[in-house]
């Protein structure tokens, strides 16, 4: 049969189903699937409108051609093959409804089909109708939900990976290339971190084709290379067609291995370059890949920084952990709901627990015994919002611990405070200490008035043993006088009184030494303090005599009577002429010369001063003149001024000390006349 | 030339002590004069004192050792007891050095104490004779020609008339005559006394005790 024949034949036989079928053709006129009837020989007879739109072909350019110039070359064997063995045997290569096919456009572009086909025959002739449905729209769509889902997974994998805290940066980078080339069909992606301080991209996660994080694409420079141009100029990098892009250096190795685009994005944190995430593909990428993409960067930028930011947190807790933890100070931090959130491990020493056991316990938990008195200290902390300082007692099984603790707020950087510091020295040792060093004191101030007696020693038996000496004297004149004839009555009496008169006075010295010895508590009482500095004169004369010291006494009248211990202030003052006496011990040039005054200043205070002209007091000896154990004598305690000041300063008065104009030094204590408890 | 009663003077500025031992002095007989300080005892004390002084070694103004110097550069010459309410020794031992006849510790015993003047009074008495017999000598002694005095000392020493005159280059009679107006003006007895009376000359501090 001749083509002419043939076509004449098609037309006949197309003619004659026309006929029988003229209400059905108008149902395919109208349809939006191509609808093409083939004979046996798969050529077509008859297509709809829609055929032509679809494939790309005019009706005549279709009528009595083969069906296969409809399909891709490579499923027209298949066709050929399939639709003979049918004819043979009946027996059908695929399904008859609704399969899905590509065809083969005009332009050459494949088409996905759906296609059902149906058989009939007429005029024992067997004829097949193919309906080809153009479902790309729907594939597209398809795809593009299933590339979505992908996306979603992406980014799902990212978000955990960047919120995993347990992971290091590099395995959480890792994670994230890793995804990228599975869920964005990447041949290989890779993330570089940018290192500020050397202006370096550093490798940190590859994944796919290649896991090597060595190699030339180990340190990018920044602004070198697509991807240091990427970190540089903080916009991505993308191409579907690696061969023609100025940025693709090695363009043998792209199409060596069949790379077909490219995508790199810059890591960005508040407008900061953090890394950059690139990969290569074998395809083309779809505008959502991109997209896709380019949503999980600023994650992973995240994802970084808050890494870091986690690790010098993390560093910087080890760190102040550490630190606390080597610190003899004991530390803790709390809520402001009293929850222990931080301690050291001195905290732990000393209240016998492991930090698992106190954090998260309030004290009332923990130290039910003391825990009232802690809560009310944190309570003015967090109400007044100034740090404190309290002492505080810790009672435990080991004894009682005395604590200097130290209490103030934490606040987050808009001031609002959210923990409360506390960081304690335990001065146990230390209160003891200065409860010792109390009685010691007690214990030197009686020591020194024994010694500053000893001083006087001489001064004091002189003292004693001049009415003693007397007595002794008048007794055997008495006895004398009366052993003469006649016994001179008269001179015996006269013996006697000066023997009462001196018996007195001895009695009197003696008194004053033995309260001047006792270590009577501090009394106070209203002392006239003229007569008080001649008592004191009085029994300090002999001493002066015996150091050659003119004394001069100049008393203020109409003093007001102090409120003071007269034994304290005494020894005071002896302590002050002694030392005035002793000062003036290097003096031969001159007559030793010591003035003792008293007045009144303001009518506020009595003021009594001691002035020698000794050779007075240098500048570097006066800064601790009044410091305990500091003395210019070699044979000196060096504890009296300390505890005369102190004396006077529990008097409420001060004593102090000043050079005089030519010789000497003046030392000087005031006592308040109205009675003032300091 | 008859002896002045002896007067004990008790300087010391404690009072008590003062009119103690005053009382004490007295009650024995003897005469007391008392005086506060050293400075009241040297300007009320006469000019040739007889008997002793009793001091206080610590005293304001003028100690008593102080005044021991003074006495002594004023030409006063009284037996010195200390009395001392802590006697060290360096202060002693000065003392005693200055010509203190006795160092006192109070309390004093009266007896101790009666002693002591008792015995500084003798030897007051002792030493003013003394002091009285090198007067005479030395009155004596200014009698003397300038060639008397030296004919005196040749013949002390022992030289005879002879050596003395070949010395002097005179004859042996004019050394005899000398030599007898020496003796007369002198009223030695003998060579003896003679010599006696030249130690006694040239060594007129030390009285013989």
């Amino acid at each position: 049969m001749s083509g002419a024949e043939k076509l004449i034949e098609s037309q006949q036989a197309g003619a004659a189903l026309r006929e029988s079928e003229e209400h059905y053709r108008a149902v395919a006129e109208a349809a939006t699937d191509a609808i093409i009837t083939i004979d046996s020989d798969s050529t077509i007879l008859i297509v709809n409108p829609a055929t032509e739109r679809i494939f790309g072909y005019s009706t005549e350019e279709m009528i009595g051609q083969p069906l296969t110039m409809l399909m891709p070359e490579y499923l027209r064997h298949l066709h050929k093959s399939g639709i003979t063995r049918y004819l043979e045997t009946g027996r059908k290569h695929i399904q008859w409804a609704a399969v899905q096919l590509p065809g083969l456009h005009k332009s050459g572009a494949e088409i996905p089909l759906e296609i059902s086909f149906a058989e009939f025959t007429n005029d024992g002739r067997r004829f097949f109708t193919g309906i080809a449905r153009d479902i790309s729209e729907r594939k597209r769509l398809q795809d593009k939900q299933a590339r979505l889902a992908r996306h979603a997974v992406l980014h799902a994998e990212v978000s955990a990976a960047v919120s995993e805290s347990e992971k290091s940066l590099r395995a959480m980078l890792e994670i994230c290339a890793a995804a990228v080339v599975r869920h964005l069909d990447a041949a290989f992606a890779r993330i570089w971190l940018l290192n500020e301080e050397q202006k370096v991209l550093k490798l940190e996660a590859s994944a796919g084709l290649y896991t090597n994080l060595d190699g030339q694409h180990a340190h990018i420079p920044l602004g070198s290379f697509k991807i240091g141009l990427i970190a540089a100029e903080q916009k991505p990098h993308l191409t579907n067609s690696v061969q023609s892009d100025d940025r693709v250096s090695d363009k043998d190795w792209a199409q060596r291995e069949g790379m077909i685009s490219f995508a790199g994005y810059p890591l960005l944190v508040e407008g900061r370059t953090v890394g950059v995430i690139a990969m290569f593909a074998q395809e083309s990428l779809e505008q959502d890949t991109i997209e896709a993409l380019e949503s999980v960067a600023p994650i992973i930028a995240q994802g970084i920084e808050r890494k870091r930011t986690q690790d010098t947190l993390r560093e910087t807790q080890r760190l102040i952990q550490a630190i606390f933890d080597n610190s003899s100070a004991v530390i803790h931090v709390k809520d402001l709901d009293g929850r222990f959130l931080l301690v050291n491990r001195k905290f732990e020493e000393v209240v016998g627990l492991k930090s698992q056991e106190i954090l998260g316990k309030t004290s009332f938990d923990l130290f039910p015994l003391n825990a009232s008195a802690y809560d009310a200290a944190d309570r003015e902390v967090i109400e007044t919002g100034s740090a404190s300082e309290t002492e505080e007692v810790l009672i435990t099984e080991r004894g009682n611990h005395i604590f200097l603790t130290t209490k103030s707020l934490l606040s987050d950087e808009s001031g609002k405070p959210y923990a409360l510091f506390g960081i304690s020295a335990e001065i146990t040792e230390r209160k003891k200490v200065e409860s010792d060093l109390r009685e010691i004191q007690a214990e030197l101030a009686h020591l020194n008035r024994v010694m500053t007696v000893g001083e006087l020693t001489a001064s004091i038996a002189h003292e004693i043993n001049q009415p003693l000496a007397a007595i002794v004297m008048n007794g055997n004149a008495a006895l004398r006088w009366l052993a003469l004839d006649p016994p001179n009555l008269a001179r015996a009496r006269d013996s006697a009184e000066l023997i009462i008169r001196d018996g007195d006075r001895a009695s009197h010295v003696i008194a004053r030494i033995r309260a001047l010895l006792k270590k009577a508590p501090p009394s106070k009482t209203l002392l006239d303090v003229n007569e008080f500095v001649l008592e004191v004169v009085d029994l300090t004369q002999s001493e002066m005599v015996r150091n050659r010291v003119r004394l001069r006494v100049e008393l203020a009248g109409d003093l007001p009577r102090v409120p003071g211990d007269r034994i304290q202030l005494q020894q005071v003052m002896l302590n002050l002429i002694a030392n005035a006496v002793e000062a003036m011990r290097a003096i031969q040039d001159r007559q030793r010369a010591l003035l003792i005054t008293t007045d009144i200043i303001d009518n506020t205070v009595v003021r009594l001063a001691v002035s020698d002209n000794g050779p007075g007091i240098d500048s570097q000896t006066a800064q601790h003149l009044f410091n305990a154990f500091s003395t210019t004598k070699p044979e000196g305690m060096g504890v009296g001024l300390a505890i005369s000041r102190s004396i006077i300063e529990a008097h409420g008065g001060r004593l102090w000390t000043e050079a005089n104009d030519e010789f000497g030094a003046t030392f000087q204590f005031t006592l308040p006349i109205v009675a003032n408890e300091s | 030339m008859t002896a002045p009663k002896p007067i004990i003077f008790i300087v010391d500025d404690d009072p008590s002590i003062r009119l103690a031992l005053e009382n004490l002095v007295s009650s024995t007989g003897q005469q007391a004069e008392t005086h506060a300080t050293a400075q009241d005892f040297l300007r009320d004390c006469p000019r040739d004192p007889a008997g002793c002084l009793v001091l206080d070694v610590q005293m304001p103004g003028l100690s008593g050792l102080d005044l021991q110097g003074e006495l002594d550069h004023a030409g006063i010459h009284l037996p010195v007891i200390f009395i001392t309410g802590h006697g060290d020794i360096p202060t002693t031992v000065r003392a005693m050095k200055a010509g203190a006849v006795e160092f006192l510790t109070k309390p004093v015993s009266d007896s101790e104490l009666l002693a002591a003047i008792n015995q500084a009074i003798e030897h007051d008495r002792l030493a003013r004779a003394d002091r009285a017999e090198v007067a005479q000598l030395r009155d004596r002694h200014e009698q003397l020609t300038p060639k008397e005095r030296e004919v005196m000392e040749l013949v002390v020493q022992g030289l005879l008339n002879k050596q003395i005159a070949l010395k002097l280059n005179n004859s042996e009679i004019t050394i005899k005559q000398h030599r007898g107006k020496v003796m007369q003006k002198m009223r030695a007895d003998s060579l003896a006394d003679l010599v006696r009376m030249a130690e006694r000359l040239s060594s007129p501090g030390s009285p013989p005790m």
